[in-house]
């Protein structure tokens, strides 16, 4: 991630040449990522089903925020239907297993891949617009597929919700989320690990070009429209990913929760964590995950705070909590 | 192969009830360096981004070796050979000066899986170090573009459009703004580039002692019409030019 770094440190630093610089870990990343391996391993054996719950939708988020974070923070398209993709993920996954019986990651990629498919379809229309009115385009979207999901009595079962029942994997099946947490977490980290590799590799490069300049972009041979649609289906992709992972250890879903205030609250984390770095969007995801469920105890007053939330970082600290708070130890190790 | 790698035939741009170029007629040969100059407003840059691709002309051809390419997407040119720079800089600001140059790479990272997913794609990085040493921003590699000084922002733009590899390229006011030093530099480079490597140029360039300096042929625009075309001398001696361009030059100086 070294490329990336450059990206995030402040301005001040940048402004001096810098040499090249051997591309090693630092023995702090290598650290924390222990500790965090170690935790995740540690944290079933130690905490109760609750917070175990709490962990896996924390863990559910992060994928969500990969997801934006590839189309908003990689490729600077402002799409607003991320809720959307997360509940055709849920209800695909829900629906395969519920009426074919099929084993959980196969219903996990065909969530992805009909999201991403969705994606794709939404995307080649809605990113004919750009900025405030991609936006609303897709804002639309994102209502009238909560209509959908609402009223397709069917296939939904419309405002009485739709049981969901337990993800299965030949003979074994996940009733309980001590039980799912392990699922979770794998798939989890194989979307981290997909995201860097994306990132780093052409592909990511071509998302970061149309984010700076698309009349750059296009002078370099990158075809900007289909570059723009690909991150747009891969964070769709992502988004069924991530419903369908909270599939594997919820028994009920409901259209409620997949509204606007889900989006918002997926674009608040990676704004908060720092958009356009992964760190951030995995961070942003765990932070204000924590923040909002502390917050259900008092929910009159829980979009008031996530918009101060919101507000405060916009004003302070605008690339986000990680950027910060590495430029506040930066001004203190200088002295 | 044809004789001239690129030509310009009847190029016709109309905006609204505004001609800009009017039945344009260019052919740049193979291996040299042709300069198209004329006034503000002369139609050069218009004619420049129709060659590139980003406009559409109203009539008229482009060919590129031969081959109308009049209608391809702008982002199609690259893999053609043809590489572009822009008269206001369009760095990509955020990034490093390195990632910069490498999405000049981009067309020619491979299509395979690997290659596409791959970090550092075998021979392109070799080829990117090489193009920052060339323009002397190897110092400056892990610098954001944006923080760069703008002489530095130019030879990077230059840096990144050679990673297209390129037959043509095509350079949009590249010395405007510079030094005298720089344009010493960009001289000797741009030089280079086409005696050493083949690289056929057309630049866009108010500069005039870079103009007369390193061009095999220079092609006047004035009022969207071509008046005048020749060696650097002709066009230097030609009246219409005198009238048209230089003698406000002169007038200047």
């Amino acid at each position: 991630m070294s490329d990336k770094t450059a990206t995030v440190i402040p301005a001040s630093d940048t402004e001096r040449p810098r040499l090249a610089a051997p591309e090693k870990m630092p023995v702090t990343q290598i650290a924390l990522l222990a500790f965090v391996a170690a935790a995740l391993v540690v944290l079933p054996f130690v905490v109760t089903g609750y917070v175990l719950y709490i962990a896996n939708l924390l863990l559910v988020f992060i994928v969500l925020c990969l997801g934006l974070h590839l189309v908003i923070g990689e490729t600077g398209q402002f799409a607003l239907a991320h809720a959307a993709f997360y509940g055709i993920g849920i209800y695909s996954s829900g629906l395969a297993g519920n009426a074919f019986g099929w084993p959980f990651p196969l219903s996990m990629l065909l969530a992805g891949v009909v999201a991403g498919a969705v994606g794709v379809v939404i995307g080649t229309v809605a990113l004919r617009m750009r900025d405030i009115y991609l936006a609303l385009a897709t804002f639309a979207f994102g209502e009238a597929m909560q209509w959908v999901f609402l009223n397709w009595d069917q296939v939904t079962g419309g405002p009485n919700g739709l049981r969901i029942s337990p993800a299965r994997l030949g003979d074994l099946e996940i009733l309980t989320d001590r039980q799912a947490y392990p699922v979770v977490v794998f798939v989890t980290l194989l979307m981290i690990a997909l995201t860097i590799v994306i990132s780093r590799s052409r592909v990511g490069r071509s998302f970061r070009a149309v984010r700076e300049s698309d009349v750059a972009a296009m002078a370099m041979g990158i075809p900007v429209r289909r570059a723009k649609i690909t991150a747009f289906g891969l964070s769709a992709f992502y988004a069924g990913v991530a419903g369908s992972m909270f599939a594997t250890f919820s028994t009920y879903i409901h259209p409620d929760s997949l509204g606007f205030q889900t989006t918002i609250l997926a674009l608040t984390m990676v704004v908060v964590g720092g958009l356009g770095s992964i760190t951030g969007a995995v961070g942003g995801a765990i932070v204000f995950g924590l923040i909002s469920e502390f917050l259900r105890q008092t929910p009159s007053y829980q979009e008031i705070i996530y918009g101060l939330i919101l507000i405060v970082f916009m004003m302070y600290a605008p690339r986000g909590l990680f950027a910060f708070i590495r430029d506040q130890m930066g001004r203190i190790t200088r002295g | 192969m044809a004789e001239h790698l690129l030509e310009v035939v009847d190029l016709t741009v109309k905006f609204g009830g505004l001609t800009a170029v009017n039945k344009f007629n260019i052919a740049v040969k193979r291996g040299t360096i042709h300069a198209l100059i004329g006034p503000n407003g002369a139609g050069k840059s218009t004619t420049f981004n129709c060659i590139s691709r980003f406009y559409q002309p109203t009539t008229g051809r482009v060919l590129l070796d031969g081959v109308d390419v009049t209608r391809m997407p702008a982002s199609a040119m690259a893999g053609l050979g043809v590489a572009r720079t822009f008269q206001n800089l369009e760095l990509f600001g955020e990034l490093t000066v390195f990632e910069n140059v490498m999405i000049g790479a981009h067309v020619h990272a491979g299509r395979s899986w690997v290659e596409v997913l791959s970090a550092r794609p075998p021979g392109v990085v070799e080829h990117v170090e090489h193009l920052l040493e060339r323009t002397s921003l190897t110092a400056y590699r892990n610098t954001v573009a944006r923080n760069l000084d703008f002489g530095h922002q130019k030879l990077l733009e230059l840096a990144r459009a050679l990673a297209i590899r390129p037959r043509l390229l095509l350079l949009d006011e590249p010395a405007a703004g510079l030094r005298n030093r720089e344009i010493a530099a960009l001289d000797a480079l741009l030089t280079d580039l086409c005696r050493r490597e083949g690289i056929t140029i057309l630049l866009v360039e108010h500069v005039m002692q870079l103009v007369m300096a390193i061009s095999d042929r220079v092609t006047v625009l004035n009022f969207g019409t071509k008046i005048s075309e020749g060696t650097p001398d002709d066009v230097r001696n030609d009246p219409s030019v005198i009238e048209a361009y230089l003698g406000q030059e002169m007038a200047h100086a």
